[in-house]
């Protein structure tokens, strides 16, 4: 059973391609056949096919508000998830074997949450009723109630949270692949943490933090449930827009063409930042 | 001075991370009508509401039978397919391995308006089979990976002795094979049942009135009232997860599961 022969083991492959082929493949074939679709839907008076729903997008300021405003709060979540994945992935790595289980459940619990219940809690934590206002009035540092809930801010809170596990996950396991004698050689050459963390464990990070990093941004600007409770009223993301269209204004044509362009973005992250990684990873040279 | 910062800096980061389910934990006793934190005085009658209530129950049900049945359907295709790819010798096995972890790059909006999409041009669409099917599809790929990582770090050795002493392949992937794999493809169902139990963005697509789900529900629930029975709903979504991580840290350690 070592080896299996070919025609065994695509046997046992062809049910799950079969399988990806007819629940992800053809749908995927009819989301961008939709995408070149317009005319109205409800009552399938339609023609195509047109790139028009494409050109339209591209040229809609509305449109490309909600993508940008989408990436800009994504770019941050993956920026502030890296600064805070660090000092977490660190105690990971590092932590005596007794405390490892605890520290994971803890540090990994928002993968396992049920996102519906952990937004509800920053409902809670962030409303004008809420835990940090009622603190900061009854410190007396604000006299009305500052608005935190139904803002981009929300958003951004509820996807670090969400994100982080996977950025931690990510830098543990390059932290893990160093070899700890490298950066006990920096020291004792008299390099300080500082010193050591700068030059020796960042650069060796590198493929770490590019997977971490790809990971999360693609998981932010696909996220819906964390805008659909946190962010404001109305479409607030590319995904509550593409839900918007859909189910509101049955406008099936442009929608299709929203997702379509959602998942080309999401696929040249995974790309490009692969590529980047792969640049940016210090070559495993030999000394001469 | 640096330790003590560095405490200080965990301690915070745990804060954040842990603020939310306790609140909304603690906040679920509260006898006020609408959620606050702290409450004043305790009580369990929003548990008790809750599990009254039919829109949350039978969700509840929904869900279960989802996420069960979605894994069960998904493990013997994940078990066939990590064989294949781990222990045949295929051409371009590194594009057929990134073809089964597709659907992790896929939104899931994208997934379940494209199967949306798909079903109505099709004549399809009946509630449960397309919503099944395309929880399949989510739950696969972590199954996969647990799976077949599980296979690369088992010795072929073993499964080779069992077939010089005479065992067929069957009896070799039943009584060798299959007990090693065993731990991490319990992990892989394990959290397949929580992904697809908790999802939200493809079920929203594809789910109608009587295939409601428990995320769905509790969502539609609170645009009109926030009273703290979502918060008990909430607070056994957030136990399930609990009882899910210490099994997935006991069986397989919880990392190796959610960073395969």
């Amino acid at each position: 059973m070592p080896f299996l022969s070919k025609f065994s083991s695509t046997a046992l492959l062809f049910p799950t391609m079969l399988m990806l082929g007819v629940v992800l493949g053809i749908p995927l074939y009819y989301l961008l056949n939709f995408s070149t679709l317009t005319g109205d839907f409800m009552l399938q008076d339609v023609t195509g096919p047109t790139i028009s729903n494409y050109s339209d997008l591209l040229t809609d300021g509305f449109f490309l508000g909600i993508a940008g405003r989408t990436f800009v709060i994504s770019f941050c979540v993956t920026v502030v998830a890296l600064v805070l994945g660090f000092p977490l992935a660190s105690l990971m790595s590092r932590a005596p074997a007794a405390w490892r289980s605890p520290i994971a459940i803890v540090v990994l619990s928002p993968l396992l949450v049920s996102m519906v219940a952990s937004s509800y809690g920053w409902i809670v934590i962030l409303g004008n009723n809420g835990v940090i206002n009622n603190a900061l009035m009854g410190l007396g540092l604000i006299r009305a109630p500052i608005r935190l809930l139904y803002t981009d801010f929300a958003i951004g809170v509820g996807l670090v949270h969400i994100v982080l596990p996977f950025m931690v996950l990510s830098l543990v396991a390059a932290l893990d692949r160093i070899e700890p004698a490298i950066s006990e050689a920096a020291s004792t050459l008299g390099a300080n943490r500082a010193r050591v963390w700068w030059h020796i464990l960042l650069p060796l990070c590198v493929p770490g933090i590019g997977a971490g990093v790809t990971l999360c941004f693609s998981l932010s600007i696909s996220a819906y449930v964390t805008p659909a409770v946190l962010g404001p009223s109305g479409p607030n993301f590319i995904t509550t827009l593409i839900y918007q269209n859909f189910v509101n204004l049955y406008e099936w044509g442009t929608g299709s063409a929203m997702a379509f362009l959602l998942l080309l973005v999401a696929a040249a992250v995974v790309l490009g930042l692969g590529t980047l990684t792969t640049l940016l990873s210090p070559a495993q040279r030999r000394p001469q | 001075m640096n330790r003590l910062f560095f405490g200080v800096v965990i301690a915070l980061l745990f804060t954040f991370i842990l603020a939310p389910t306790v609140v909304i934990a603690l906040s679920s006793f509260g006898t006020s009508e609408i959620l606050e934190f702290p409450p004043q005085s305790f009580t369990l009658r929003w548990y008790a509401y809750a599990l009254a209530r039919p829109e949350f129950t039978s969700a509840a049900w929904n869900s279960l039978w989802l996420a069960v049945s979605s894994t069960a359907i998904a493990t013997p295709l994940a078990i066939a397919a990590s064989l294949a790819i781990t222990r045949g010798r295929l051409p371009g096995r590194e594009v057929l391995q990134t073809i089964l972890l597709a659907p992790l790059v896929v939104p899931s909006v994208v997934i379940g308006l494209a199967i949306l999409l798909a079903s109505s041009r099709l004549g399809f669409s009946s509630g449960s089979t397309r919503l099944i099917a395309a929880h399949v599809l989510i739950v696969l790929p972590y199954l996969v990976r647990t799976t077949s990582a599980s296979l690369v770090r088992l010795d072929p050795l073993a499964e080779e002795a069992a077939r010089t002493l005479g065992a067929n392949s069957l009896r070799t992937f039943l009584h060798v094979t299959l007990p090693g794999l065993a731990p991490g493809l319990l992990a892989g169902m394990i959290f397949g049942f929580i992904i697809s139990f908790d999802n939200v963005s493809i079920s929203l697509f594809l789910a109608n009135a009587r295939t409601n789900t428990l995320p769905l529900s509790l969502m539609s629930y609170v645009e009109y009232n926030l009273d703290p029975s979502v918060a008990a709903v909430s607070t056994l979504l957030i136990l399930m997860a609990l009882v899910v991580a210490i099994a997935l840290e006991r069986f397989a350690g919880l990392r190796k599961t959610l960073g395969a």
